[in-house]
């Protein structure tokens, strides 16, 4: 009788893999929303000298639990003037492509739904699916700030996708695959890939950050501009399902895809021991990038849809494929070590972030000097 | 135990989902419904890939035509008059023996066409990323060379045509 992954038969364990990776899916979407709404409003209490939740339950922990319950009991409200079958259709459209990406994340050795060979692939297209139901919701709530919310959402996300898949591209580059357990594999000593790509991670994380809709790059659901955005209309668990939920489901993945590709995945000190060790890795990896992220919302102002463009199309997507030229050239040249490639990606980052000073010094002076033609024009 | 049922069963709900939300397409009276049950329809596409062993193939399928193309006709459709009296299936309303003869003259060729194909052995598992790759960037490196150049002078002439005027030009051309 062959053996599988902890001395099973490989038939029994092929389906029990399957309904342990979505039963651990479903746990931790349902509790990673809460527990993350409770991060994100303590975190910023502190950076914002408050004290955040505190009366329900110790530190205020259950304050999270309070507010799901509030949402599930709350009165379904649709307006008469929504489109009926799209709005109710919207929500699942959001929420169905985030969880079905959880199938490929690899929770610790062997603990993954699927280790299909295109993982990455299968994660972007899912990722490219959200857009869909976001249009959706914005056009069928029948409200101006709705639709506008909507349509910023499509700009963000399908302009905020190329450089976040061209990212992707080095590490694939390096790696030589694209499933997320060859990628973790690929990384067991002290090298992880951020020490050898740090450039190609830097622009993935902005790229999420804009993905997944978060501060700086909130605009489709600006609250002081735009009501709610997408979300003017909903409410309830149809708001919780979209928001809470999906969001916060989509922050988790992110946190997930940078975990695996950049940070090693599960692989920590005594996993080869205990090999069940790894979930803990996995998860107090992706919750430090959550944290990052929550902390960069909790510090930074949001952008400007016009400064949110030209930062994707001017600056990240031909970084990104520079990025890439780099990366390939090297490692063609050197196919045995990554010291060279983690060399060139150094210096680019540090040119990247030099640079910036120089590139807006330069914008500014071009935008004034046309302020300054329109107004001696409009003297004239 | 054995799991040879799922695949017939999988593949009929997917047949059903394809020629279903195909039909809906060009019988549905409205614009955006039929453009979600078209995205319906490739979702179901890529899944029949997936069942031949194709997976590459569905996961662009779905990036592409889910993802991108059914995306940027939702926004035209979002910018077309909503329930007005005109409709968009006016063929296949007035016209039914006309459009079952056509349908049935496209339709039996290509069934009989599709029935004389032997059923290929499966492909052994491994995944068909490699070998994808593998034709792609030599078999046909030349027509995916000339693919890319020619999307490139479409994406460029795109951005020539939307680009705003500068403020000078534009106040020249008022004059």
């Amino acid at each position: 009788m062959p053996v599988g992954p902890f001395g099973l038969d490989p038939l029994i364990w092929g389906p029990l893999r399957l309904v342990i990776a979505v039963a651990l899916a479903l746990f931790l979407v349902l509790n990673g929303a809460l527990l993350q709404i409770y991060l994100e409003r303590k975190i910023q209490a502190i950076i914002q000298d408050r004290l955040g939740p505190y009366h329900v339950g110790p530190f205020g922990l259950l304050q999270t639990f309070a507010d799901a319950i509030k949402l599930i009991a709350k009165e379904d409200v649709r307006a008469r003037a929504t489109d009926p079958w799209f709005f109710l259709a919207a929500p699942a459209l959001v929420f169905c492509p985030m969880l079905a990406s959880w199938v490929v994340l690899p929770f610790a050795q062997d603990i993954v739904g699927a280790d299909i060979d295109i993982g990455l692939l299968y994660l972007t297209t899912l990722g490219s699916m959200t857009v869909l139901g976001i249009v959706i919701a914005g056009w069928a709530s029948n409200n101006k700030y709705a639709l506008v919310g909507g349509l910023r959402s499509a700009g963000q996300l399908i302009s905020y996708e190329i450089p976040q898949i061209l990212a992707l591209v080095s590490v694939a580059l390096v790696v030589g695959s694209l499933s997320m357990v060859d990628i973790t594999r690929s990384q067991p000593g002290p090298l992880v890939n951020v020490l050898v790509l740090p450039l190609s991670f830097v622009i993935y994380f902005i790229a999420a950050l804009a993905e997944t809709n978060r501060t700086p790059f909130d605009l489709p659901e600006a609250e002081s501009e735009l009501v709610a955005g997408w979300l003017t209309e909903y409410s309830g668990m149809r708001w919780g399902t979209m928001l809470a939920l999906s969001e916060y489901g989509n922050v988790t993945v992110v946190s997930s895809i940078v975990t695996t590709l950049w940070f090693g995945g599960w692989q920590g000190p005594g996993v080869d021991a205990l090999p069940l060790l790894g979930v803990l890795w996995f998860t107090l990896k992706v919750y430090g990038v959550i944290v990052v992220m929550m902390w960069i919302r909790a510090t930074l102002p949001r952008l400007r849809i016009d400064q949110l463009m030209t930062f994707c199309w001017l600056g990240l997507i031909p970084l990104a494929l520079l990025n890439i030229l780099v990366v390939a050239v090297l490692a063609l040249a050197f196919p045995d070590t990554k010291i060279p490639i983690a060399i060139a990606s150094w210096l680019l980052l540090l040119a990247f972030i030099a640079g910036i000073p120089f590139v807006q010094r330069r914008r500014l002076a071009s935008l004034r000097a046309r302020a300054s033609a329109s107004a001696v024009r409009a003297a004239s | 135990m054995r799991f040879d049922f799922v695949e017939p069963v999988v593949f009929a709900v997917l047949a059903f989902g394809v020629i279903g939300a195909g039909a809906a397409v060009v019988l549905l009276n409205r614009v955006t419904a039929s453009a979600l049950l078209m995205a319906l329809s490739f979702l179901c596409m890529a899944g029949m890939f997936v069942l031949l062993g194709a997976e590459t193939i569905a996961a662009f399928q779905v990036l592409i035509y889910v993802g991108a193309i059914t995306v940027l006709i939702i926004f035209g459709v979002q910018f077309t008059k909503q329930g007005g009296d005109r409709s968009y299936a006016l063929f296949f309303q007035k016209q039914y023996p006309l459009a079952a003869a056509l349908v049935a003259a496209v339709a039996i060729p290509v069934v009989l066409f599709a029935f004389s194909f032997n059923a290929p052995a499966p492909q052994p598992g491994g995944g068909d990323i490699r070998p994808l790759a593998t034709s792609v960037f030599t078999d046909f490196a030349f027509a995916f060379e000339v693919a890319s150049v020619l999307l490139l002078a479409a994406m460029v002439g795109a951005i020539v045509l939307t680009q705003r005027d500068e403020p000078e030009e534009a106040t020249r051309r008022r004059r």
